[in-house]
This record gives C-alpha cells, sequence and structure tokens, in this order.
C-alpha cells in the first residue's frame, strides 16, 4: 500500500468513525471533515481552504494541522502553508501545536529546496520548535527538536543541544503509560549518543529499546553493523534530501 | 549451471576483480607526478582584492587556474599554457621538448600578460581562428579577453584591439566551436558575475540574490567569427540572451546524433541549462522537458560517451560537502533529447566540492573512466563553514551585498579534499580507486586537462590548483589495452576539426569521440582523440563524421598517432613526433 492511500484510508476511517475527538461536531470538526473529503477526491484547493478554516477555529488542534501538512505535501504548497501558520501563530500566540506544525511546514519543505535553502529551513524550524517547547513542554516537541538538530552535520555544534532533548523526552516518556511511538527517542538518542562519538552508550540505549519494543527494525539494523556501515545507515537516515516522515497520526493512533 | 552460464558469470565478475588491488599486484591504473622532473613549476595565485570587503571577493574568484593544451608548434607534441590571476604575475606557455621535460617559452613568445590593475586572467583557450594550421590564443578574464595570433615560429601578436571582443565581461569560461558550420570557429564565454568590474565597485550588490535560485549573474556570450580574427555577438539571435545564471562552465557535443553541435552551461547557485542547435543559427532551449530545473552548484561540463551507446553524455559536479548534499549529475542520454541522472547509481556521485572533471580512458581497455578534482580553500585549522551558515541564516539577509558577508581571513573552507578517480567498469560502474592509483592529491584542485604527452599511447593528467601548484601525471599504468590516436585537419570544417565526430567499430564494440572545443572547467584538453582498444587487435570500421558533413571511411594503424585530413585521408605526422608506445 502506498504512503498516500494508507494515509487516505487512515483519514477517513478516523473521520468517518466520528468526530476528530469524539463529541459533538463543532464548526471546526465541519470544516475538518470537508477537507478530508476533498483530499480523498484530490480535490486540493478545497482541501486546504477547509483545513484553514478549522484551524482559525481550532489553532491548538495538532490533528488538524498534522493532516493539513499532509495534504500541503501533496499538493507541492508549501509556502501558502508557511503563509497561513505565520498568520496563525499571530492571531493565536499561546498556542505550542501551531507553533510546532508551523516547524514540521519548513521541515515539509526541506527536500524540495535546494542546498543552501535546506540550512535556512531547518533553522527557521528550530527556532518555531523551540517556542513551542516553551509554551509547553511535551514529549513530542522535545523529542522533534532534538531529531531535528541531529540533521545538522557535527561541525554546528548542534548534536549535544539535540542529545539533551531527546534525554529530556526519553525523561517524560519514562514517567507516561508506554506508547508505539515511545520507540523512536530510544532511535534518535542512540543516534545522539553515536554521533557525540559515545558508541558504546548508543549501543546500551538500542538495546533498552529493542527490549522495551521487541522486533524493531531500526533498532534491529543498528545493533547489527558497526564501523562505516553503521556509519552508512545513519548518515541515511539523516539525509535532508529524503522527505522525514512528518505525520503525527501516531499520536492520536497508538 | 552449464558450462557456458559459468563463463557468463566470470565474464560478469572479471572487470570488478580486476579493479581490485591486491597485495603484490600493480594496481591498474597507476600515475607518477613529474611537474617537478618535467620542469613545470608553475604556481597560481589567486586575486588579492584591496578595500574592507576584498577578502570576500577574494573568495567569490578563487578559481583562475587553468590550464589549455595544444600543439602551438606544430611538432607533433602537445604543449600547453597556464594561467595565473594575480596582479603583476605572468601567465606561462611550456614547449613540450618530446623528451618529458619542458621548457618555460612565456617571455619568447609574449604571452604572460593579461593580469593588471582592471583585469584578472581566468581560463585560456588554444583555437585556430583563422584556419592557418597554427593555434592561436584566447585569454578570458574578468575584463575584456585577449586575442594572440599564432605567428609561427614560436611569435605571438596580439590582436585583441581589432577581435571585436570588446565587451566586458566577468568571464570564467570558453569554449571555440562551429555553431553554424561555416568552417570558421566562433566563441561562447560564459560569465560569472555580472558585467560590473570587481576591482572598481560601483555598487556593492553584486553577489548572487539567491544561493539555489539565483538569476543575477553574467550568463553567457556568442561570438561568430568571420575567419579572419574578427568577431561578433550574436547572444541575443542565437538565443541565449534569456541566461542570467552564475555560469561556471560551457560544455558543447551533439546530444542528439543530429550533426549539430548543442551546448550545456553549467551554472553555480542554480540551475544547469541545455540548448540544441537548431542548425539556422538559433538555439532552443530544452531544460525543463532535458533536465527538469535544478539548485545546485554546477561547477564542471564534460561530454562524453561513457557506457559506449553511441550517444553523448554529460557530467556535472555539484557541491558534496559538510553542509551541501547535493551530489554530482551523471546525465545519461535517453537517446530521445532527454537524461537521466545516473551519478549514484555509477558511484559518481560524490567527489566533495567539485570543480573540473574529464572523461578519459585511463587503461585502453575501451571504457573512459573519469578524473574529477575538488577542494575550495585549503589554509587554516578552523572551518569558515559554520561561520558562514551564520550569515545565511540571518533572517532578511541580502546575499547580494558584500558587505554582508563575513571575512574569511586565515580558515579553511572545504580544503584538503582527495581528488577522485573513478575506473570504467563497464555496466555503468564506476570503481574510485585514486589511492591506488597514485592521484589522491589534496590540492585546491580546479582544471583537469588529460594529453598524451610522451605519445606513449597512454593518457597523462595535468591538474591546476588555485594558489598553488600545479600538477602533472604521467600515466604508467601496466597492462593497457591497444589504443588509436588520432589528430583530425579539417579543409572545409575548421581546421581544429572540433566538433569532428569519430566512430571506431573494434571488438564488437562501437567508440565514440568528438573532438572538443574546451569542454570541462578551467581546463583545455588535446584535441587529439585517443581510443582504447581493450582486447581487441583490429579494428573493424573507423568512421569520422566531419562538421560539413563529410563522412569518411578509412583504416588507420593501431597504437600510432595517425593525422587525418578531412577528405584527403591519413597525411603524414610531424617528423619525430614519435614516442614509446605501450
Amino acid at each position: 500500500m502506498s504512503r498516500l492511500n494508507a494515509f487516505l484510508l487512515l483519514i477517513l476511517f478516523t473521520a468517518s468513525s466520528g468526530t476528530a475527538r469524539g463529541v459533538e461536531p463543532t464548526a471546526a470538526d465541519n470544516h475538518y471533515r470537508e477537507a478530508i473529503k476533498a483530499v480523498s477526491a484530490k480535490d486540493y484547493t478545497t482541501a486546504l481552504t477547509e483545513f484553514e478554516l478549522a484551524l482559525d477555529i481550532d489553532p491548538d488542534n495538532l490533528r488538524f494541522a498534522s493532516d493539513y501538512r499532509q495534504a500541503v505535501i501533496l499538493a507541492k504548497q508549501y509556502d501558502r502553508c508557511l503563509g497561513f501558520f505565520e498568520k496563525l501563530v499571530t492571531a493565536a500566540p499561546a498556542a505550542s501545536n501551531a507553533y510546532l506544525n508551523y516547524g514540521f511546514a519548513y521541515v515539509d519543505k526541506i527536500p524540495d529546496a535546494g542546498a543552501i535553502t535546506q540550512v535556512i529551513l531547518a533553522n527557521k524550524s528550530l527556532s518555531l520548535f523551540s517556542r513551542s517547547i516553551e509554551l509547553k513542554p511535551s514529549w513530542i516537541a522535545y523529542y522533534t527538536r532534538g531529531n531535528s538538530s541531529l540533521f545538522w552535520p557535527k561541525i554546528f555544534g548542534r548534536t549535544p543541544l539535540g542529545v539533551a532533548d531527546l534525554e529530556e523526552a526519553m525523561k517524560l516518556q519514562k514517567t507516561e503509560n508506554k506508547r508505539g511511538f515511545h520507540v523512536r527517542a530510544y532511535i534518535a538518542l542512540g543516534d545522539g549518543y553515536w554521533k557525540m562519538g559515545e558508541l558504546d552508550k548508543a549501543r546500551t540505549l538500542w538495546r533498552e529499546g529493542l527490549a522495551q519494543f521487541p522486533g524493531t527494525s531500526p533498532l534491529v539494523e543498528r545493533l547489527a553493523v558497526e564501523g562505516d556501515p553503521l556509519k552508512a545507515l545513519i548518515d541515511g537516515m539523516y539525509d535532508p534530501n529524503k522527505r522525514v516522515d512528518t505525520n503525527l497520526h501516531e499520536l492520536w493512533t497508538d | 549451471m552449464t558450462v557456458a552460464a559459468c563463463l557468463f558469470f566470470v565474464a560478469l565478475l572479471a572487470p570488478s576483480l580486476l579493479a581490485q588491488s591486491e597485495p603484490g599486484r600493480p594496481a591498474r591504473l597507476r600515475f607518477e607526478e613529474i611537474s617537478q622532473k618535467a620542469g613545470v613549476s608553475h604556481v597560481h595565485h589567486i586575486r588579492t582584492f584591496k578595500g574592507k570587503k576584498g577578502d570576500v571577493l577574494g573568495m567569490f574568484t578563487s578559481g583562475g587556474a587553468s590550464v589549455a593544451v595544444t600543439d602551438y608548434d606544430g611538432d607533433g607534441w602537445d604543449d600547453f599554457f597556464l594561467t595565473d590571476s594575480q596582479e603583476g604575475e605572468a601567465n606561462r606557455l611550456y614547449r613540450n621538448r618530446g623528451n618529458g621535460t619542458f621548457a618555460d617559452v612565456t617571455q619568447s613568445a609574449g604571452v604572460g600578460g593579461g593580469n593588471d590593475a582592471r583585469s584578472i586572467v581566468a581560463d585560456a583557450l588554444w583555437f585556430d581562428y583563422d584556419n592557418d594550421g597554427r593555434a592561436d590564443l584566447l585569454v578570458v578574464r574578468f575584463g575584456t579577453p585577449l586575442l594572440y595570433h599564432n605567428q609561427g615560429g614560436g611569435n605571438f601578436k596580439d590582436v585583441s584591439a581589432t577581435s571585436g571582443l570588446n565587451k566586458f565581461g566577468n568571464t570564467v569560461a570558453a569554449i571555440a566551436f562551429d555553431y553554424d558550420r561555416d568552417g570558421y570557429l566562433d566563441l561562447m564565454l560564459g560569465n560569472y558575475f555580472k558585467s560590473e568590474n570587481l576591482l572598481d565597485l560601483k555598487t556593492p550588490h553584486v553577489l548572487p540574490n539567491d544561493l539555489d535560485n539565483a538569476v543575477n549573474g553574467g550568463g553567457v556570450t556568442l561570438w561568430r567569427g568571420d575567419g579572419h580574427g574578427r568577431f561578433t555577438e550574436v547572444t541575443e539571435k542565437a538565443g541565449f540572451a534569456r541566461h542570467s545564471g552564475w555560469t561556471l562552465d560551457i560544455g558543447h557535443g551533439d546530444f542528439d546524433n543530429d550533426g549539430l553541435q548543442d551546448v550545456y552551461l553549467a551554472c553555480d547557485y542554480g540551475t544547469d541549462r541545455i540548448f540544441f542547435n537548431n542548425g539556422d543559427g538559433s538555439f532552443r532551449e530544452t531544460t525543463e522537458k532535458a533536465l527538469g530545473y535544478d539548485t545546485k552548484k554546477g561547477m564542471n561540463a564534460e561530454a562524453a560517451d561513457y557506457d559506449n551507446d553511441g550517444w553523448l553524455d554529460i557530467y556535472v559536479t555539484n557541491i558534496t560537502d559538510e553542509y551541501m548534499k547535493e551530489c554530482n549529475m551523471l546525465w545519461h542520454n535517453n537517446h530521445d533529447g532527454t537524461f537521466t541522472d545516473l551519478s549514484k547509481e555509477t558511484g559518481t556521485c560524490d567527489t566533495l566540492w567539485g570543480w573540473g572533471a574529464k572523461f578519459g580512458d585511463f587503461d585502453n581497455d575501451a571504457w573512459q573512466d573519469l578524473f574529477a578534482v575538488n577542494g575550495l580553500r585549503s589554509a587554516g585549522k578552523d572551518n569558515f563553514i559554520p561561520v558562514l551558515v551564520n550569515m545565511i541564516i540571518t533572517p532578511g539577509i541580502d546575499f547580494t551585498d558584500i558587505n554582508n558577508w563575513p571575512d574569511i581571513g586565515d580558515m579553511s573552507w572545504s580544503g584538503f579534499q582527495k581528488k577522485k578517480l573513478f575506473l570504467n567498469l563497464g555496466a555503468d560502474t564506476f570503481k574510485e580507486m585514486s589511492a591506488d592509483a597514485g592521484v589522491d592529491n589534496d590540492l585546491d584542485g580546479r582544471g583537469v586537462a588529460l594529453a598524451d604527452f610522451d605519445n606513449d599511447g597512454l593518457l597523462d593528467i595535468f591538474q591546476t590548483n588555485a594558489n598553488q601548484r600545479v600538477l602533472l601525471y604521467h600515466n604508467q599504468s601496466p597492462n593497457p589495452g591497444r589504443w588509436v590516436g588520432l589528430k583530425l585537419v579539417g579543409t572545409k570544417s575548421n581546421r581544429d576539426a572540433i566538433g569532428t565526430r569519430v566512430t571506431l567499430r573494434a571488438g564488437n564494440r562501437s567508440l565514440i569521440r568528438e573532438v572538443s572545443g574546451g569542454n570541462g572547467y578551467s581546463a583545455q584538453s588535446s584535441t587529439r582523440l585517443h581510443f582504447g582498444l581493450g582486447a581487441a587487435d583490429r579494428i573493424e570500421s573507423l568512421e569520422i563524421r566531419w562538421p560539413s558533413g563529410l563522412v569518411q571511411k578509412l583504416d588507420v594503424p593501431l597504437d600510432r598517432i595517425s593525422y587525418i585530413k578531412e577528405g584527403t585521408g591519413m597525411i603524414a605526422a610531424p617528423a619525430a613526433s614519435e614516442g614509446t608506445p605501450k
């Protein structure tokens, strides 16, 4: 199944199984449903407009914003999306999830940008993730900023900052009920340790992650190789030319 | 498994096995650096700019280390011209003595000038503009070009003033080709900055307006030669006036096998462009359809049929470095006017901060290998990249303003990079083996010229380096295949035979070569064509398609350089030009 089909199926399923949040539909929910319908009809102009109307009403809605960005990726309307979020956070300056998705909107544009523009976009996304953390520290915000920092080559000195964020995310997840997406912190934090030259620490963490989440392929793959193959594996994960999956659906489907 | 299947399997494996350097076994490719031994001591100097932001301008003009190869004195041995860029420093002409050494004849030839208070030498090109049989010399500059007429006897006359080449440009690339097939060579000049004299700046807004999609560069100009030393600008008429990119290199070739010379422009800070020749003096741009638009930092445009399918492919170096992961482009010709980038698939994607690159069959196995140089600035231990990125990420920064760029001082920037030599294993596969071959120097490479300087049947490599000495690699690869060298002499076509297509069949392979008028960044290779034949010990057929349209078929001997005149056939080689064939 293609990613697009899986995505559509997922959102159609959730949209048809009641409202987005399991309560009586609000005006925002109605716009969201119209947006989902439009996406399935590949009518991205309508979809984006409806998503934006939904977010205007409910700017801190993580799910509306995440699905909006996935539609933006399909429509390749990155600049429209960035413009929208800029207005949204101006209108709702306390909406931490809006800032988070605003940052993701920059990340979404990176694979389609030139090498220098990628640096500029990545830097902008980091500052928006920071604002999101300032407004409301959360697992997703720490994980996102930490993981983003790992994309920067070592010479920029951002790897230790990324590791600190990911350690914070790890702390938070250990205080919560275990969720499937928590495995991501084991993978990324281990990668961060590896980038810092702390291979033993990385392997210990990957092993711990594998014990918690048996069979997780990225952990198995990392633990199976060393030296150059491991470097190639991790470098491949942090290639700015590859699209990063920024769909946040795991947060509400897991 | 049948015996036949086993043999097939072994045959498939053989090239890659042979490519390995095993203990006790000589590498398949082997070079020795002989510049000092050969008496070539030239050191290039980048221009030092005065003023507060001279440091920044120095960075942006840190090319200019060029080599242009030709047999300027017609003695059968390839000579070369080297550029310098610093004010008061001389370019150098080296004459090949035919004994493995070269004599600096700059002073007697009178071609050392060009670097003055208002001009910076950036590239050079040999071409016989008046078809008199002697190679003339063009020196392009951040300024107006210099044109020297080869008077014979080792003497040159500056004819710039009457050449018509009087338009100021920040020119870094030049090719000669006969775009209109009138028998006289024309010139295309590639300009980096827009036409603003950097040595007398009137505005600080001279740098790229976007680092991935800049449109404020110098573009190109096209000059039609009349065969008597006069050139007339035809840029607009030919369809090139709309291009305003930061041109770093120009490549030409018959990319669609229609007998006409097409053009590829490698551009820094934004998309490369391709133009097909309409045959009526104009070109049509087909970039979007043929390649797609890119955001990369195009540095080099080289054309060759690397996969021996009878169609020219194009190799472009970009930047694949600590913070830019662009990957080079090996444009495989799809035979329909479009190209597919196979650099990742072929293993030729990553040459770090790329500059010049050239295809050549270094081991005469009938597959063209690839040598690529790299490295921007090798200086102190501090790294300029974080400083630069701090500027780049400043919100609202105006990149065009020279005052916004940080000074580099003694910092290094993508320096100390090892060169890359890719052995062509056939089947769209290359193996990097610069260390085994002895060419993995870490100087700040710029140009690569290929020529068989000692006429021994193996292509040697000349490498220029910014602010550093040149390198001359003598090819000493063991057990090479047999070979054919061809020096073509046009009569109805331009005398240099630039644009002539030769198709040689041997060993059930069809190999093509075209005479190049300066493809590749900052270096012009020999116009002699070189074919390696692999295991074949005879030529099945040899066909020459001249720019005039004449098609000639003839036999030539193996392991020799043959001189062939358009419409006549083999002619005598210059006396005493025989080398020591391997």
